[in-house]
Order: structure tokens, then sequence, then C-alpha cells
């Protein structure tokens, strides 16, 4: 991961000093500063008790120049709170243009798996104060690989195609212990379509999925003493998963509504099958949006592979099915969250916003409440 | 921070002159062959449309925003808000999709670049408009 992220450095320097050469260089950039603070006792994102903004604040720079005028180098350096606003280049790409309708890609690019994947970053872009993240929580955002993009329209119809391959290496938190991602041989479709106040999108992805979760290589270790190939089962190591997902919007400008549905099944592994979703609206008037969000996260689709103990002498079978249901359970989880804010449209490049979210765990019951603020802005 | 807010709030409203919507002209340049309507305005501010319907490259001419005829096009030809147009080109600028248009200062920097550019399409107040420039939309 660390050398991985050198060699990107090593590719960004590059990139910016192409720049130097260069007349025409854009530097934009964009902050969200999002303070929160949860109910006593209480936690959410992050967030507690204590008024804190690191969780979900970030500042980024995006450093962008025309090489000749078919290609373009961008360079795009985030310092996220949850990482102690240490600054990494998250992207690092170069962009051909090969026709009107047609461009390509290549090096570390945003994955685009949902509607708000390409700008997700950027709080002015939408009027969420954080993208909803029962869907845009994933450890898998960005890849280093190679995007085609096609574009064009037919009278009303707006379309646009990508097809994106690469390699994903990421880090995540697994029931708070630390995890490693890897999915290699990436291949994502996705199609967007826009007609009059409509808009549609679809997405489906493949990969071979590696976990690395230290916390659970006691209980493989266990397993597979017991039985190998049901160790073999449950670990994710080059396993197949998929993703897909799907999105509608109508927007009429005085008033919005939208949904997101988004999968992941990596039947292969522990990792239960999960399914996510969203719904928000939203009115426009003035410089205010006022709006409300309802999303449902769920992981909680029972224990897999129990079927397949009743191959074991009863004797073995209490011992391989705590094992079995103790390596799937730091995954599971099942969750609806509901949020009110609104958006105040302080100029053309900053926007203020508030909200109230409140997530319960539909497990037991436990309801987190958090308030959380927010200064957007872009330049 | 409560104090912070309603002290730049108080500005935004002390900086927003808020004008009648006045009646506002699409021009281009004299030479300018094109087919221009409404829609083709609107796909080439938001970046959609790269060439007029010739096959010319299209430059866009914004004025800044802090010109009342820029709220008025956002609204009128693009069918939003200023913030909201930013908004979307925040979704584009951050993806290198797009470079929004160029701004220019006031309605005398849209007509001296619309003259000098064969390419260039801006909007003013029909008011403003002069001979050296053509008229592709009035509203």
């Amino acid at each position: 991961m660390i050398k991985l992220n050198k060699n990107l450095s090593v590719i960004a320097v590059a990139v910016l000093a192409t720049f130097q050469a260069q007349a025409d260089i854009r530097i934009n950039g964009f902050a969200n500063l999002t303070g929160g603070i949860t109910s006593s006792e209480d936690s959410l994102y992050d967030y507690d008790d204590n008024i804190g903004f690191a969780s979900q604040s970030l500042f980024a720079i995006q450093v962008s120049g025309d090489i000749n005028d078919k290609m373009t180098a961008t360079g795009q350096l985030v310092a996220r709170g949850s990482n102690d606003y240490s600054a990494d280049f998250e992207w690092a790409y170069i962009t051909y243009q090969t026709s009107d309708n047609t461009s390509v890609s290549a090096g570390r690019l945003r994955m685009p798996l949902f509607k708000y994947s390409a700008s997700l970053d950027v709080g002015y872009s939408y009027h969420w104060v954080v993208a909803p993240q029962s869907v845009y929580g994933v450890p898998f955002n960005n890849i280093d690989g190679v995007r085609f993009d096609y574009s064009g329209y037919t009278g009303d119809l707006e379309y646009s195609f990508q097809f994106t391959t690469g390699n994903i290496d990421s880090e995540f938190t697994l029931a708070g212990a630390s995890a490693a991602l890897v999915i290699d041989n990436v291949v994502a479709i996705t199609g967007d379509f826009a007609y009059k106040n409509w808009k549609f999108r679809g997405v489906y992805a493949t990969g071979k999925v590696n976990f690395d979760i230290p916390d659970l290589e006691p209980a493989f270790t266990q397993l597979s003493q017991l039985s190998a190939s049901l160790s073999d089962k449950l670990q994710a190591s080059d396993d197949s998963g998929i993703f897909y997902g799907g999105s509608i919007e109508y927007d009429v400008f005085d008033w919005f509504v939208a949904a997101e549905y988004t999968g992941v099944e990596i039947s292969d592994s522990f990792y239960p099958d999960e399914v996510n979703y969203y719904v928000t609206a939203g009115i426009r008037t003035g410089k205010w949006t006022p709006f409300i969000t309802y999303e449902k996260s769920d992981l909680n689709n029972g224990p897999k592979f129990l079927s397949e103990i009743s191959g074991f002498p009863a004797a073995f079978q209490p011992g391989v099915t705590q094992l079995v249901v103790a390596i799937q359970q730091p995954a599971v989880a099942e969750d609806n969250t509901i949020s009110v804010g609104v958006r105040y449209d302080l100029d053309t490049n900053v926007a203020l916003k508030a909200d109230i979210v409140k997530r319960t765990n539909d497990i037991n019951d436990k309801e987190d409440s958090l308030l959380r603020f927010a200064v957007n802005y872009v330049f | 921070m409560i104090k912070k807010t309603g002290l730049l709030m108080g500005l935004l409203f002390l900086g927003n002159s808020f004008a009648a919507s006045a009646a506002m002209s699409v021009v281009v340049n004299k030479k300018n062959t094109a087919e221009i309507d409404e829609k083709v305005v609107q796909r080439i501010f938001l970046g959609k449309e790269k060439k007029f319907s010739n096959g010319d490259i299209a430059v866009p001419i914004n004025l800044a925003t802090n010109n009342v005829g820029r709220g008025v096009f956002d609204e009128q030809i693009l069918g939003r808000s200023s913030s909201q147009v930013s908004a979307y080109w925040s979704k584009l600028v951050f993806t290198g999709k797009g470079v929004p248009p160029k701004e220019v200062e006031n309605e005398a920097d849209v007509l001296a670049a619309v003259e000098a550019d064969i390419n260039a399409i801006g909007y003013i107040d029909s008011t403003s408009v002069t001979a050296a420039v053509k008229v592709v939309i009035s509203k």
C-alpha cells in the first residue's frame, strides 16, 4: 500500500511537472468543513457527543493542464480529517479525447459506481451534508486502471456509457478492526440516461476479491484444521464478486426526488450478500433547499454455508457451526437511517448545510442521533 | 459559528442587488452562420456541446456572477439558479469532464469578445445590443 502510494506520488509529480511547461493550467479546489455532535453516549460516523470536525471534513486541490489539444493531465490532492489531514494524491490520471464523444483516461481514477461517484467528495455539488453512507460508504471508490467514456444525445435523450477496468487496493475497517481489500481484474460497465426531467443509471461490475482481515485469521486457522474446504469457501481469496446498482431521479428544479439502489455479492466468501438503498427528496426555494433522506443498509441475510455443516460427524457440528457463524458475524449489519436537513446557497461557490440524522440498528434496535453542520466551498 | 454565519448572511444580502428580469439577447459574431436556438445555447453553456451546427468550435462567454444579467440568463435560458449551475459545473470540473465557460467582467467585454471572435457566443441586455453583433435569441 505504502509502496503503491509512493509510485502514485511519482506519477503525480510527473503529471505536475508536465504542467509547468504549459500555459493553460487550471487550479481548482474544494473544501467540506463538516462538524457534528451526537446525542449523549451515541456514536455515528465517528462523531461522538463532543463536537468534532475530523470525521467528514476534507480539503482538496485539483490541478489540471492541457498537454496538447487532445490530452489533459489531472491530479487531485485530498487531505481528509479522518486521515489526520495528511494529503494524498487520490486521483492522478491523463485523459485523451479520442473524438467529440469518446475519451480514454488512465491512472488512478474514481470508480463510476454511483450516481454521485464522480463528485462524491465535492459537497457543493449535492444537497446532502454528506452523501448517504448506507450506499456511498464503500472501501472501493478509487481504481488504478483505464476508463473509456462515450457520450452523446439524440433529441432530448442524453446518454453516456463508461467502461472501467483495473485493480483496487484499499484499507477499511470491519467491526472496528483494520483490514485490507484488494480487487483484481475489475470490470465495470455503467450507463447514464437523461430525458427531460428524468435521469436513469445502471451499473454492473465484477472483480476477483481478496479480503485480508487479521482479526479473523485465528478463526480461519481453527476452521481449516476441521475442514480445509469450508475454510477455503469462507475466505475471500481471489473469489468472484459482483456489484450492481441503479438510480432514478426526477428533477423539475423547484423540487426533486431521487433513489439509488446497490448490491454486493461475493458468494464464495464469508461476506454477506449486501443490499443498500436510499430515497431522497428536496424543495428548492430561492437559496434554500430543505431535504429529507431515508436510507437502508442490509447485510443481515442469515449465515451462509450452514447447510454444508450437516455433512460433518454429529460431534463436530456444534463446533464447526460456531466457527462458521463467528467468521461471518463481523460483517453482519442491518440499519436504517433517516435525515432531515437544509442547504443554503450563500454564494455561487459556498453552501451552508445542516442536518439531523437518526440511524437505527435493526438488529438490536439501538438508535444513534447526530446533528451536523457544514460549509462547502469550491473554487 | 452561529455569529459568523449571521455576519456572512448579512454581507450576502448587502452585496446582492435584485433587478426585475430585463429583456436579454443571445449574441454571436456577425459572420456566424450556424443555426442556434435556445436548446443549442443551453447545451453550449452547460458544456454538453462543443461545436455549432456548422461544425465550428463554440466559445461561450459568461458574465461574471456579480452581473444581474448572469442570474437572468441562468434562470431563463439554463432554467436554474446560478448556484445550481455552479453546482452542476463543480461536478464536471472535478471529474475532468469539462471546463466552465470563460467569464468576463461586464457586457462591454461580452460585446468585444463576440465582435472579435467568430466562435464566440454570449448574452447581453437587449438595450445594449449594437450593430456589430448578431442577435440569435431575444427573450
